[in-house]
């Protein structure tokens, strides 16, 4: 019988194509704007090219460690102490990750669609659906998004084409200084660095030779289309970018009577924007998950389940949602975090990939 | 042996059952017994391959002599504990007076239908056979298309009531092992007293027998199990059923149909999209209306914003209760059409569709928007009539999720219930398979049709023992 509960190079690449997304598309470019003006674009660039860096790095790692567990590979580096403390340190930034997406998706809803609607509509939505992807397990998650990919493919491609056919105004250079753009990047870091999930996950990916390519040709068409999206909406909305604070839904509703014949199609934007939402909180919720697992390995996953919905919920029900007090926990908080993405898990990585600690794990 | 009293004992075993019927002939001091079911035998058959040659006979009667005369294909020795289960089976026991030996002769013979096309699977071109209760003939229409000695039949029985003969067809070399003798585990391990058609089998036979997705394939038509076959599943005949079923299943089988194989390849590549949009328009189409209606107004293009407040302003109730209504009035028509004579159906459907449905309209109790969108649904879901249950209830639920939480929650319910199909595996074959995982040979006769020469390979979305087809 076959019982793999690996993901292929196929679920892996759409899973990252997913993640790539997450926090980028919404809130992001116009607050990029309103920091580094048309050139915020380099701060994009320059953050995903340390996550292409981070992506190589996995690479590497994979290639010596095919089946080795994140966890062992850490543990055997630096002990199980300092393991702890990083699982524990990914855990939290994992949720808080979830509860900055969640946040930023339900302050546009409810700006746009949901207006009389409360939190708990949201929550009864959300949380069933990633609880039951991530109890599942990241086979079923990536499953599932392969047979959504087509359509998200379709309708990213779409809406690009879309609005460009509705830029108005010129490529506009402005007078950002350098230190802008990079004071915009350290800002919003913790909108990216998401590869390192792949670390998370990486004994439950299964990679042929050959087939890396998928993954990093997915990866690229991922950052591709968020610079196309991000450029799109500079162009469209030109010096007033900074006003409009969901870019994605903003670009569509530009050119809402496209031609007269297809009527307003910002629909589709939110359909997207629902469709990635719920597969990006269900990876990260994954991620909590197996952090809570290396955490505590003698519990049963029903403590993590509980565990996450007890703080979920609690957070976001006492704590108040609004636009400005998430970007401000996104922008204050989170880019220290961010340093787990960035530099913890990476040295790690790099610590596991020279050091001579690691054995493979033969299975 | 004591001829009547043995014939006495095997009929209060029976229960002294009114079928039950026995001839003693005796010759010389040596008595010859008979006992079968008139129910299950042929009587002409009966009298001139059996009765009369023995009666008839001039020399002495002895084992070796009668088991000579009997003119039947099918004449075995049997043990004495055996008689009761081989009279019930439809064979004639042959007793001896002079002798510890019986004899077995099966003439079964009982009313059975002629290989008809099927009222679930017609098609335009193609053969146009279906399989029918009987299992004999079931097995007839299997082997006339295969000429080859790696075709197997085995038997199994399933039942403690009614020992239902349950026949394991395979092409030895082509279906994976493991997966046969999975099956023969699982069948040896159900405890059931009766097994009345094959559709109890999938309940008993499913990885997971709660869940709403259909697990195990079946199809009425002879054809359509050959292809199967030929692809490395096994199938499954089960004794009083026209419906083969076949192992292991993935969802695509239900968007195939027989006809794509016997028409142009881009014409069916077509038809597969349709049957798609047709599930996809049958699940989601009332659930998105009512969330467009309810919370997602505003972002309708104006002209179709007009037109459905236009005609929904005069209705009672609210979106909700009004599809609500419209479907469950739909639901009943559709049951009651199916109970009811064939003529009477046809009349209830003119009320239900002509009369109910203009008047409500009319009355100002239903709007036309609603009574299409319903329509439109419940006609796409026979696209794949196959799915036709589960579809049902997932409009129901996504009714609800749109009229409850709007896109957000048709969205996420889509989510739901495929990352459900994902977690199941039948007999090791995912369910969503070659779709999730995408595998991209299989999807020659995927979403796409192509020309048969082309189909070089056996699916991969399941195991068998070789995956070329081509010799």
């Amino acid at each position: 019988m076959i019982r793999e509960k690996s993901i292929n190079a196929w679920q892996t690449g759409i899973l990252l194509f997913f993640m790539f997304f997450a926090n980028k598309i919404l809130v992001l470019p116009s607050l990029l704007f309103s920091e580094a003006k048309f050139e915020g674009i380099f701060a994009v660039v320059f953050l995903f090219l340390l996550e292409f860096g981070l992506l190589i790095l996995f690479y590497k790692l994979k290639v010596k460690y095919p089946s080795i567990k994140f966890y062992e590979m850490v543990k055997n580096c630096f002990g199980k102490i300092t393991t702890k403390i990083v699982f524990f340190l990914v855990a939290v930034y994992f949720l808080g990750k979830i509860i900055l997406l969640y946040n930023v998706t339900y302050i546009f809803f409810s700006n746009l669609i949901y207006r009389e609607s409360n939190n708990f509509l949201f929550l009864a939505c959300f949380l069933p659906v990633i609880n039951h992807l991530a109890i599942c397990g990241i086979r079923t998650i990536g499953r599932t998004a392969q047979i959504f990919f087509p359509a998200v493919v379709i309708v990213l491609i779409f809406s690009i084409a879309v609005g460009v056919f509705g830029i108005e105004g010129g490529v506009v250079v402005e007078q950002a200084k350098f230190v802008n753009i990079v004071f915009a990047s350290l800002k919003h870091l913790s909108s990216f660095g998401d590869v390192i999930i792949l670390f998370l996950f990486m004994d439950k990916i299964e990679i042929k030779k050959g087939e890396w390519k998928i993954v990093f040709s997915l990866s690229g068409a991922s950052m591709i289309s968020v610079l196309a999206v991000v450029l799109v909406f500079f162009l469209s909305y030109t010096y007033t970018s900074f006003l409009h604070p969901f870019a994605f839904f903003e670009i569509l509703s530009f050119v809402k009577e496209y031609y007269g014949g297809l009527g307003r199609i910002d629909i589709i934007s939110m359909v997207f924007i629902i469709l990635l939402t719920y597969f990006q909180l269900a990876v990260y919720l994954k991620v909590f998950f197996v952090c809570f697992d290396g955490l505590f390995p003698k519990l049963d996953r029903v403590y993590s389940v509980l565990t996450f919905n007890f703080i979920f919920i609690l957070i976001t029900t006492f704590a108040v949602i609004n636009l400005s007090k998430i970007i401000l926990y996104g922008e204050s908080y989170l880019p220290y975090l961010s340093l787990i993405s960035f530099v913890i898990v990476p040295l790690c990585v790099i610590v596991a990939l020279f050091g001579k600690k690691n054995k493979e794990k033969k299975e | 042996m004591e001829i009547k009293e043995f014939i006495k004992q095997v009929s209060e075993k029976l229960h002294n059952s009114i079928d039950i019927a026995s001839r003693v002939i005796e010759k010389n001091g040596v008595q010859i017994g008979f006992v079968y079911l008139k129910s299950m035998t042929d009587n002409s058959i009966f009298s001139d391959a059996i009765f009369e040659p023995v009666s008839t006979f001039e020399g002495e009667f002895s084992f070796g002599a009668i088991k000579n005369l009997i003119q039947a294909n099918d004449v075995s020795e049997i043990k004495e504990e055996e008689v009761v289960d081989k009279v019930l089976k439809g064979v004639v026991v042959v007793l001896f007076s002079n002798s510890e030996k019986i004899l077995a002769v099966d003439i079964l013979n009982f009313l059975t239908r002629t290989p008809s096309e099927p009222p679930t699977s017609p098609v335009i071109m193609g053969p146009r056979e279906g399989f029918t209760e009987d299992v004999k003939t079931n097995i007839t229409l299997l082997r006339r298309r295969f000429h080859s000695e790696d075709l197997v039949f085995e038997n199994e029985f399933v039942g403690s009531s009614t020992k239902t003969q349950v026949v394991l067809a395979y092409l030895d070399g082509v279906a994976d092992k493991k997966i046969v003798k999975e099956i023969k585990k699982r069948l040896s391990k159900i405890k059931i007293d009766g097994v009345v058609d094959s559709y109890y089998l999938i309940t008993l036979l499913s990885d997971r027998p709660n869940s709403i997705m259909k697990q195990i394939g079946g199809s009425e038509k002879p054809d359509i199990v050959a292809a199967k076959l030929l692809e490395g599943r096994i199938a499954l005949i089960v004794d009083n059923s026209p419906i083969v079923l076949t192992i292991p299943f993935v969802i695509l089988e239900d968007f195939q149909n027989s006809n794509d194989y016997y028409t142009n390849y881009i014409y069916s590549t077509f038809l597969r999209f349709i049957r798609l949009l047709g599930i996809f328009i049958a699940v989601t189409g009332p659930g998105v209306y009512i969330a467009l209606q309810l919370f997602h107004y505003n972002v309708l293009p104006l002209k179709y914003l007009i037109t459905i407040a236009d005609s929904t302003q005069q209705i009672p109730f609210t979106p909700f209760i009004e599809i609500l209504f419209i479907s469950l009035l739909f639901q009943i028509l559709y049951e009651v059409s199916l109970r009811l004579p064939s003529y009477l159906g046809l009349a209830t459907s003119i009320v239900g569709a002509l009369i109910l449905g203009d008047t409500g309209v009319k009355a100002g109790l239903i709007s036309p928007p609603s009574v299409i969108v319903v329509a439109i649904a419940k006609i796409a879901l026979y696209t794949v009539p196959e799915q036709g249950s589960q579809i049902t209830i997932f409009q129901f639920i996504f009714l609800i999720l749109g009229a409850s939480v709007g896109l957000l929650g048709v969205i996420g319910g889509a989510i739901y219930v495929i990352a459900y199909a994902n977690t199941i595996e039948n007999f090791g074959t995912p369910y969503l398979a070659p779709f999730s995982p995408f595998i991209f040979s299989d999807n020659k006769d995927g979403l796409l049709v192509v020309p048969v020469n082309d189909m070089t390979n056996r699916p991969k979305s399941f195991k068998n023992a070789k995956v070329e087809r081509k010799e």
